[in-house]
């Protein structure tokens, strides 16, 4: 019974997939006029990995160019503080100025390659009523490795499949470079609102 | 001589230089067996032992004059050209120039001031890989003559007078050191070295009852606590690597590559 209800809310997700993913807004459909110049040292859009969006569709990094960028790194299956990092970035957003955060695009990506599958992702974005502000990404082991070394998060999957790790919320300014970090929860929004600020071209 | 003379002649002359070398193969690995690690650092939910499957190990830690070779052949690697994403300023910092190690980096010295993702990319190059923090303590577990070098005061003193010396500078050569059980030189006794997964160390305190933990900064069921605080070495490896971050140069942090 549980079963085909959660069946019939994917189904229904599924159907609205198609207006998420055209809102989610990849590069193409948005003005982008800083991605001319080519990206400095410092950019994480240097990165080539391929990840995958809850949608299924391949995302690069570099299509977030153009705006300033929020991310963070989670699993769908974590009950700890996952939760409320995800809530706390909502904080954030929510403090934003209308038109910054009709800008600033809210980035998780996912540990769990094992689990986190595009579907499973896509339930979460449900679950948690994200709407097209918010990319959910999924990807290799090895790509996942390289983006936590760079932005400092620490990790490490136990032994029943769970992840442990550290919450850091990383702010990218519209260039991929990190603008701001801020390590744990439930912290004053207001340097992320004003580094966002900043980060806005 | 006929040309299966020629091929048998030649095996033969490989074999006895790897024996005369001890049990290190031509390309200065060993082989270590499978085995088990107790790790100081776990979650409860963890068991206290992990097992390691059998690798193979370099003897010694890389050099500069393999790193040469490395960043010759891989320009964006130079220490004029690398990312500063993927190696901080003062990597290669004691070299005289981007292909010119100099007196400060001797040829057999182990190579130093490189990050994680440069020692990441030497390894690819290499067919090799880095170890995991679970194969080298490992490795370094083992003694002089017993599997438990803990319990055998020459080679706990040798880690422990590690710490009390100063960095020499320039470093010496490495693969000097005695080797121990598992013919691995070098453990823990000449340069800090990276692991691949490193930043699976999530110091937090070292109980459940440290009341200066602050839980809003991991997720997890409890951050990992430390298992048995009397082996210093072990200890102050494990604090080492938690502070790392990957681009992280540090002047005598080298690294040596698994298979």
């Amino acid at each position: 019974m549980k079963t085909q209800a959660l069946l019939l809310a994917l189904a229904s997700l599924r159907l609205a997939a198609p207006a998420l993913s055209a809102a989610s807004g990849h590069a193409c459909c948005d003005a982008a006029p800083a991605a001319a110049a080519p990206l400095s040292d410092r950019s994480l859009y240097q990165l080539d990995a391929i990840w995958t969006d809850d949608t299924g569709a391949a995302v690069k990094l570099a299509e977030l160019r153009g705006r300033p960028v929020v991310l963070a790194m989670f699993f769908a299956s974590c009950t700890y503080a996952c939760p409320i990092l995800v809530h706390d970035l909502q904080a954030i957003r929510d403090a934003l100025p209308a038109e910054t955060r009709a800008r600033t695009k809210f980035v998780l990506v996912s540990f769990d390659s094992d689990r986190d599958t595009a579907a499973a992702l896509h339930a979460y974005r449900g679950k948690l009523q994200l709407d097209a502000g918010w990319t959910l990404l999924r990807g290799a082991d090895a790509d996942i490795q390289e983006l936590a070394m760079l932005l400092g998060v620490k990790y490490r999957r136990d032994a029943n499949g769970d992840f442990s790790h550290s919450n850091l919320v990383t702010i990218l300014n519209a260039q991929g470079e990190i603008a701001l970090q801020r390590e744990g929860l439930r912290g004053e929004t207001g340097p992320a609102v004003r580094a966002i600020a900043l980060a806005a071209p | 001589m006929r040309p299966i003379r020629r091929c048998l002649a030649l095996a033969c002359v490989l074999a006895l230089g790897t024996l005369r070398a001890g049990s290190a193969d031509a390309d200065g690995m060993v082989s270590i067996p499978a085995g088990t690690y107790a790790p100081l650092l776990r979650d409860r939910n963890d068991p206290p032992t992990v097992d390691v499957a059998a690798f193979h190990l370099d003897v010694r830690p890389v050099t500069n004059a393999e790193f040469l070779a490395f960043v010759t052949a891989n320009p964006g690697w130079r220490r004029s050209h690398v990312s500063p994403l993927f190696a901080d300023a003062g990597y290669l910092g004691d070299w005289a120039g981007d292909l010119d190690p100099g007196p400060g980096a001797p040829a057999a010295a182990p190579v130093v001031r490189v990050s994680w993702f440069a020692a990441r990319a030497y390894a690819a190059w290499r067919g090799r890989r880095l170890p995991t923090t679970a194969e080298w303590e490992r490795a370094a577990a083992a003694g002089y003559t017993t599997d438990d070098g803990a319990t055998e005061p020459a080679y706990r003193d040798a880690m422990l007078a590690w710490f009390a010396r100063p960095t020499p500078s320039p470093l010496p050569a490495a693969g000097a050191t005695r080797p121990n059980r598992l013919g691995v030189r070098d453990l823990a006794v000449l340069v800090w070295e990276w692991t691949s997964d490193f930043n699976t160390a999530l110091v937090t305190g070292e109980s459940r009852s440290d009341t200066g933990l602050d839980r809003n900064l991991f997720c997890g069921a409890g951050a990992a606590g430390a298992r048995d605080l009397t082996n210093y070495p072990a200890f102050m490896r494990a604090g080492f690597r938690s502070s790392l971050r990957a681009s992280y140069v540090v002047p005598n942090l080298g690294f040596r590559c698994a298979r």
